[in-house]
């Protein structure tokens, strides 16, 4: 599952802050807020494919956290559980959106700065041309992803973003880990033929 | 088309979800199939730019709003019930809000929202809880503290510009508001019952006061 964020010496732990807010201290939950929000917000981001909705959607993970905090009993991490809870509000307004696989460009979608320190490529100065040749690359792909029906964005997000185990997939999807692999087979297949121009020249 | 346990091992092989014994069985494969080495090949090379360009963490916009409009709704949820306990039990004695909570300096550009919830486990029925606020101006920080000896809730803002004397401030005391999902805004009364302002988002999510 989904790690938690690193912390510092000194900082305070997950467990500290939820007990707190458990116990009603809405300062400790801002805290935890702060510590997920990157992480939240680029797993809804990478499934809906649209800043101000995944904005909203990552608000509403945490709403529903709060109300279900008295319910968290320690048993997994608290990110991990959140995630869970993010997850399951991405997906279930995917669905009542019922976006296609042959989706319409989303014109709204925006690039976005990556959270400092956040693990992500090109790592370095690069030179010009490159730089660029990257940034269509991302454009291309997230177009890409746009496209691919809730099921197969879902496992894409979930193993290339998350690295989450096909065991792990299957447990939050749920389905069987037949369903998963051939899920993410097919996801993949549909973003060759997107990308196919791309492959062909520089891959 | 492949056969599904052909695409599951393949899959398997891209993900590192085989075992030793599967991935030296699989690669030998791979020696023997053109077609499905440079497949294997592309895909694995797909996985690897989807990494790259799919960040696990990412920059919130506005992301000072996105946390304080969370502890908006936290509040809004918590005087909901609260109101709805007092209604069913006590007949709605309790008087939300009755400090004046928010000011502006307003020649100082300076906002400052404050979120209060009056606790009725105290006992202290004048005494309110700050549960957020917010400063568009991030050099100032707000804080709060509860002043037994005046019965009044002092707000204290730290690195703001010193006022000069002559400029006026205004309070206004606000008794209620009321929470509007579908607009994502909150709009609050005074003790007369009239809309004083609308807290929301602009199209770019920006945060925005509107007067009533």
């Amino acid at each position: 599952m989904p790690a938690s964020a690193a912390t510092d010496p000194g900082e305070v732990s997950d467990l500290d802050l939820v007990k707190r807010s458990q116990a009603g201290d809405t300062r400790a939950f801002d805290v935890l807020v702060t510590r997920y929000r990157g992480r939240i917000y680029a797993m809804t981001y990478h499934l809906i494919q649209n800043e101000t909705e995944a904005w909203d959607l990552a608000q509403e993970a945490f709403i529903k956290a709060w109300r279900a905090l008295p319910t968290f009993k320690h048993d997994a991490g608290f990110y991990t559980w959140l995630y869970r809870i993010a997850h399951n509000v991405s997906y279930d307004w995917l669905r009542k959106k019922k976006i296609q696989g042959d989706g319409e460009f989303d014109d709204e979608r925006t690039e976005h700065r990556i959270a400092a320190g956040a693990e992500a490529t090109p790592k370095g100065d690069l030179a010009p041309d490159t730089a660029l040749r990257n940034a269509e690359l991302g454009q291309r792909i997230q177009e890409a992803i746009s496209r691919l029906s809730p099921e197969h964005r879902q496992v894409i997000v979930l193993r290339e973003v998350e690295g989450l185990a096909y065991e792990e997939i299957a447990a939050l999807i749920p389905c069987s880990l037949g369903t998963v692999m051939s899920r993410l087979f097919y996801a993949r297949k549909k973003l060759q033929e997107q990308l196919h121009d791309v492959y062909e020249t520089s891959l | 088309m492949k056969h599904p346990s052909e695409e599951h091992d393949l899959i398997r092989w891209i993900d590192g979800e085989m075992n030793e014994t599967e991935r030296t069985a699989f690669e030998e494969h791979l020696k023997h199939d053109a077609a499905l080495a440079t497949e294997a090949q592309k895909m694995r090379a797909l996985s690897d730019s989807l990494r790259a360009h799919m960040p696990a963490e990412m920059h919130v916009p506005h992301a000072d709003y996105f946390n304080t409009q969370i502890g908006v709704r936290i509040t809004q949820m918590a005087l909901d019930e609260a109101r709805s306990k007092q209604s069913a039990g006590l007949g709605g004695v309790l008087q939300w809000l009755r400090q004046p909570w928010f000011a502006l300096a307003g020649a100082a550009a300076l906002g400052v929202l404050g979120f209060f919830l009056l606790t009725p486990e105290t006992g202290d029925a004048s005494e309110s809880m700050i549960l957020s606020s917010y400063t568009p101006n991030t050099n100032v920080q707000a804080r709060t503290y509860h002043d037994h000896n005046a019965d009044a809730t002092v707000l204290m803002l730290d690195g703001l510009d010193a006022v000069p004397a002559e400029r006026k401030i205004s309070g206004i005391n606000i008794q209620r508001s009321e929470l509007e999902p579908e607009l994502a805004s909150t709009t609050m009364y005074n003790a007369q019952g009239a809309a004083v302002f609308m807290i929301s988002r602009d199209a770019l999510g920006n945060p925005m006061i509107s007067a009533r």
